[in-house]
């Protein structure tokens, strides 16, 4: 009960608590406190120090252990910087949004700790909803036009996805008819058990279900809109848990009823649709670095690249699953960096639009050498993370049965590389018309440590190999009987 | 009595077709509430007992009274106009929605062979869940894409029943909850749009672009 109080009550109760409690302080010490002990617990959870017990519904896998802890992560050091974020200066209107700020992040670690804690289809589907409900407010915190239009259209698309996924479950149940899974409940290990008396039509119908579905949410093409306008919308703190979690959250639920059909006659066709939904995202992303001109739609598309590198491991498999198990880790660190930079970006300059930011790294030094590192990170510059998990994916790709997809990616990569740097360079070293920016030294910011920390931890991580998160990883993929 | 049921589920979908008032939607969508609560209380005739009588009595609360008031109150508070400027003509429309409903009849009489179905819900469902996406797509005022959205879930719910999946009283409970919360924001969103972009239409929505 412990665990549960901690992964999801105690969330809970502090999200009732930042509702009674003005004080923004206040607020912030509890949503803190509340995120270290969530980091901590997932932490030991990980290490398999802690033995967990969780109620119905509920359990902890392999899976389960790796997604959550990512979230802690992500979510912790989101918290820690709110503050300071909040702090500064926002239009008047704006002001009504901090109110809720707290209460919401409270309520989405909530209810993304069930969504990845879940056993049940059902009760992962009722997580995954909320976690929508308690982020779409949170996109519409700087109460102008885009924020209010990117708000609608994401909780509008996402909502639709979501009930979409719900026809899904409903086939898989389906699909269990006339086997002994029939009137029993929908808990994953179960379905996985029996994966082979299932009837493979509906099967392979609940899986493009959830998969489109649950798209919205990941932003894989072709359902990725909904997902950039809000990530490019919401404040940098926001998109940094966005692109960090939520995103996983959604996969998460692909990749249950994935493993599902992984013993059956469909398995080849829910891996090419992975891969159809993983090559499109490249395509889509490869094309509107292209035309992009605000510089978070384009750490927004770079999301859709990411997330579709991942689809394309996992549909893969081999190699290249492991390789996209550890650039979910890499690619949410990432993000957070990213995303903060962004944030100190238009917090400064008071624009997204790239033609209206220069010299980033005159008027902002600090921000501006962090940002290259991350951009660094992102494309997969070596020792960065990113660089060891697409070596992985490439190398898998190499390996299969598929080894001409490794052209199309790296063309699609080598585009997506020259023109996110074109971009990123040019707000950072081209001089503008603009004097007044240029005078000022920048202050060391709360989230200037923030980036160096994770920096030096996305190093950590590729460098050191821990043993555990390749033991946990090789176990992941035992679950998904994947050869290595 | 499900079959019935189902059929006059089908012509409430009709009637949403061809209507041009707002509000008509509004009572369309408690007729399907009603519907629906009905469906879940048929099993208790026989056999009553308190505790399974809780869902279908909050989901009369939540789909007949609490979402439809809600949308009627936004209606009236926002002042939106009653009659709604179809951009494809009820004409056009309602051929496409018999087309759509045949085929999905065709097809799931074809499935019930594979797999033991009830055909007339699971169609009926099915069809709710198309024409909920086409009056996303075909009308431009943003409260009938909520509509529009309601009658999707309301198709997934008898949709849900003709696959007679139980899925238990907490999670069935917590669904209920989750659209309720959907539309409540949705409220709220469209009023702060009145406010932004002073119209409720579609084509306000458009800065967000590449």
């Amino acid at each position: 009960m412990l665990e549960f109080s901690i992964f999801i009550l105690i969330p809970l109760a502090s999200a009732g608590l930042c509702y009674l409690i003005k004080n923004l302080r206040v607020q912030y010490a509890i949503s803190l406190f509340v995120s270290t002990i969530h980091l901590g617990l997932s932490l030991a959870v990980f290490l398999g120090l802690h033995h967990t017990l969780l109620p119905t519904f509920f359990g902890v896998d392999s899976l389960s252990k790796f997604f959550i802890l990512i979230l802690s992560n992500v979510y912790f050091w989101v918290v820690l910087v709110s503050y300071s974020y909040l702090k500064r200066p926002v239009m008047p209107r704006a002001e009504e949004g901090k109110r809720f700020y707290f209460m919401l992040l409270n309520f989405y670690l909530a209810a993304n700790s069930a969504a990845m804690l879940s056993s049940h289809f059902g009760m992962y589907w009722v997580a995954a909803e909320a976690t929508t409900l308690s982020v779409a407010p949170l996109i519409y915190f700087y109460r102008n036009e885009e924020s209010l239009e990117a708000m609608w259209k994401y909780l509008f698309l996402v909502s639709i996805g979501i009930a979409f996924a719900f026809i899904g479950i409903l086939l898989l149940t389906l699909s269990a008819k006339g086997t002994s899974l029939a009137g029993g409940q929908l808990f994953f290990w179960e379905f996985i058990r029996k994966a082979g008396q299932l009837n493979p039509i509906w099967l392979k119908a609940s899986f493009v279900f959830i998969f489109v579905g649950l798209s919205t949410k990941i932003g894989i093409a072709p359902m990725h809109s909904g997902d950039i306008d809000a990530t490019s919308n919401a404040p940098s703190p926001i998109a940094a848990l966005m692109s960090g979690s939520l995103r996983l959250t959604a996969l998460l639920g692909v990749l249950r009823i994935f493993q599902i059909i992984r013993p059956t006659s469909s398995f080849e066709f829910a891996k090419t649709l992975l891969i159809i939904g993983a090559l499109l995202s490249l395509f889509v992303a490869f094309v509107f670095m292209f035309r992009v001109n605000n510089y978070k739609r384009l750490l927004a598309y770079s999301s859709v690249e990411h997330l579709g590198l991942i689809s394309l491991g996992l549909g893969i498999g081999g190699l290249a699953f492991v390789g996209a198990l550890y650039h979910a880790i890499y690619n949410s660190i990432t993000k957070v960096v990213l995303f903060l930079m962004a944030g100190n970006i238009h917090s400064r300059f008071k624009s997204r639009e790239v033609d209206k930011i220069r010299s980033v790294l005159n008027v902002l030094p600090k921000t501006g050498w962090l940002f290259i590192l991350a951009f660094m990170a992102i494309s997969g510059i070596p020792p960065l993370g990113i660089f060891f998990s697409e070596i992985k994916i490439f190398e898998g790709i190499l390996f299969s049965d598929k080894p001409y997809l490794l052209a199309v990616v790296m063309f699609f990569l080598l585009f997506i590389f020259v023109n996110m740097g074109k971009i990123i360079f040019t707000m950072l070293y081209k001089k503008g018309d603009d004097d007044k920016l240029q005078s000022g030294v920048e202050k060391f910011e709360l989230t200037h440590f923030v980036a160096i920390v994770l920096l030096i931890l996305l190093v950590a991580i590729a460098v050191a190999a821990p043993d555990k998160v390749n033991l946990n990883i090789i176990d992941i993929a035992k679950d998904f009987g994947v050869k290595l | 009595m499900e079959n019935v049921l189902s059929i006059l589920f089908c012509l409430s979908l009709f009637y949403v077709v061809v209507t041009s008032r707002v509000k008509a939607y509004v009572t369309v969508l408690r007729f399907q509430g009603i519907i629906l609560s009905v469906l879940l209380v048929i099993p208790f005739i026989y056999n009553f007992s308190i505790f399974g009588i809780i869902l279908p009595a909050t989901l009369l609360l939540v789909k007949v009274f609490l979402i439809p008031g809600y949308i009627n109150k936004v209606i009236l508070d926002l002042d939106i106009k009653r009659r709604i400027e179809p951009p494809i003509q009820q004409m056009i429309f309602l051929p496409l929605v018999i087309a759509t409903m045949i085929i999905v009849f065709l097809a799931s009489s074809i499935l019930s062979k594979i797999t033991e179905l009830d055909v007339i819900p699971f169609a009926s469902g099915f069809s709710a869940i198309i024409i909920g996406i086409y009056l996303i797509i075909f009308r431009r005022k943003l409260i009938i894409h909520v509509c529009g959205f309601l009658i999707l879930e309301n198709g997934i719910f008898l949709f849900g029943t003709a696959v007679a999946s139980e899925l238990p009283m907490m999670i069935e409970l917590g669904t209920l909850l989750d659209i309720f919360v959907v539309v409540f924001l949705m409220g709220i969103a469209l009023n702060r749009i009145r406010g932004t972009f002073a119209g409720f239409e579609a084509t306000h929505l458009g800065r967000l672009k590449d």
